[in-house]
C-alpha cells in the first residue's frame, strides 16, 4: 500500500518559489500515483483566486499546474475557510474547486495521513 | 495517531506558530527549533498564546537554541531536548510535520 500524503500549502503564488515548489511536488507524486491532498491555507489559500497576473512581476503562472492536477490523479483539494474569511474572501468564487474546512476538521484531516508536508 | 510538528522560524515574522496551534489536535508534539525558540520568552506575545487555554500538547525546544539566546523557560512547561532526543521524538510521533 503506497502511503498517503498530505500537502499544507502555505505562501502565495507571487511571493517567491514556495507555491510552485510545493505544486510540483504535488504533480510528482501525482505521477507516480501516490495518493496525495493538497490543504491550502494562510497565503496559500490564494493561489485559489481568479484573475490573477503573475507575469507583472515576473512571476510563472500556476493556475495552469492547478487545472492539471486531476489529470494527474489529484482530486482532493481542500482549503482553510478561517483563512479566507481573514483575507475577506470568505463567500469568494475561487478559480480551483476545493472543499472548505474548518479548523476542527483540518486537525481532522491531519490525522487520515502517513505524511504531512507543509511548504 | 498523533503529529510533531516542528517550528523553526521567529514567531514575530511568521504565522507559522498560530496556524500551527490551530490545527493541533490533542495528543500531538510541538517542537520549536532555531528561532522559534524566541516564542519561549517569557511575557512575549508567543509564549501567551502557548500558555493560552489549555494544553492538551507536549512542547518541546531544543536544549542549545535556547540556552544560545539566553531564554529562561523555566516559566513555560517545556521540556529542553538536545539532538538525539529530537531524533527519537521524530520516531515516536506517528508523522512528523515540518513548517516552513
Amino acid at each position: 500500500m503506497a502511503k498517503s500524503v498530505l500537502l499544507i500549502s502555505r505562501h502565495a503564488p507571487w511571493a517567491g518559489s514556495d507555491a510552485g515548489e510545493a505544486l510540483d511536488i504535488a504533480l510528482a507524486a501525482g505521477a507516480f500515483d501516490l495518493p496525495l491532498s493538497i490543504l491550502f491555507m494562510d497565503d496559500g489559500v490564494l493561489q485559489l483566486l481568479e484573475q490573477q497576473l503573475p507575469r507583472m512581476l515576473e512571476q510563472k503562472d500556476l493556475s495552469a499546474n492547478l487545472q492539471a492536477l486531476p489529470m494527474f490523479g489529484i482530486e482532493q483539494l481542500y482549503v482553510a475557510q478561517q483563512c479566507l474569511n481573514l483575507r475577506g474572501l470568505g463567500d469568494s468564487c475561487l478559480a480551483i474547486a476545493a472543499e472548505r474546512l474548518d479548523d476542527q476538521h483540518i486537525q481532522q484531516l491531519l490525522r487520515q495521513y502517513d505524511y504531512v508536508v507543509t511548504l | 495517531m498523533t503529529t510533531l510538528h516542528v517550528l523553526n522560524a521567529s514567531p514575530s515574522n511568521a504565522a507559522q506558530l498560530s496556524s500551527c496551534l490551530r490545527l493541533m489536535s490533542a495528543g500531538d508534539g510541538l517542537m520549536l527549533c532555531g528561532e522559534a525558540v524566541q516564542a519561549l520568552r517569557d511575557g512575549s506575545a508567543a509564549a501567551q498564546q502557548l500558555l493560552g487555554g489549555e494544553r492538551a500538547y507536549q512542547l518541546y525546544a531544543l536544549e542549545e537554541d535556547v540556552l544560545a539566546r539566553g531564554i529562561d523557560a523555566a516559566a513555560l512547561s517545556v521540556t529542553l531536548v538536545d539532538y538525539p532526543a529530537f531524533v527519537a521524538l521524530c520516531v515516536d510521533y506517528a508523522r512528523v510535520n515540518s513548517w516552513t
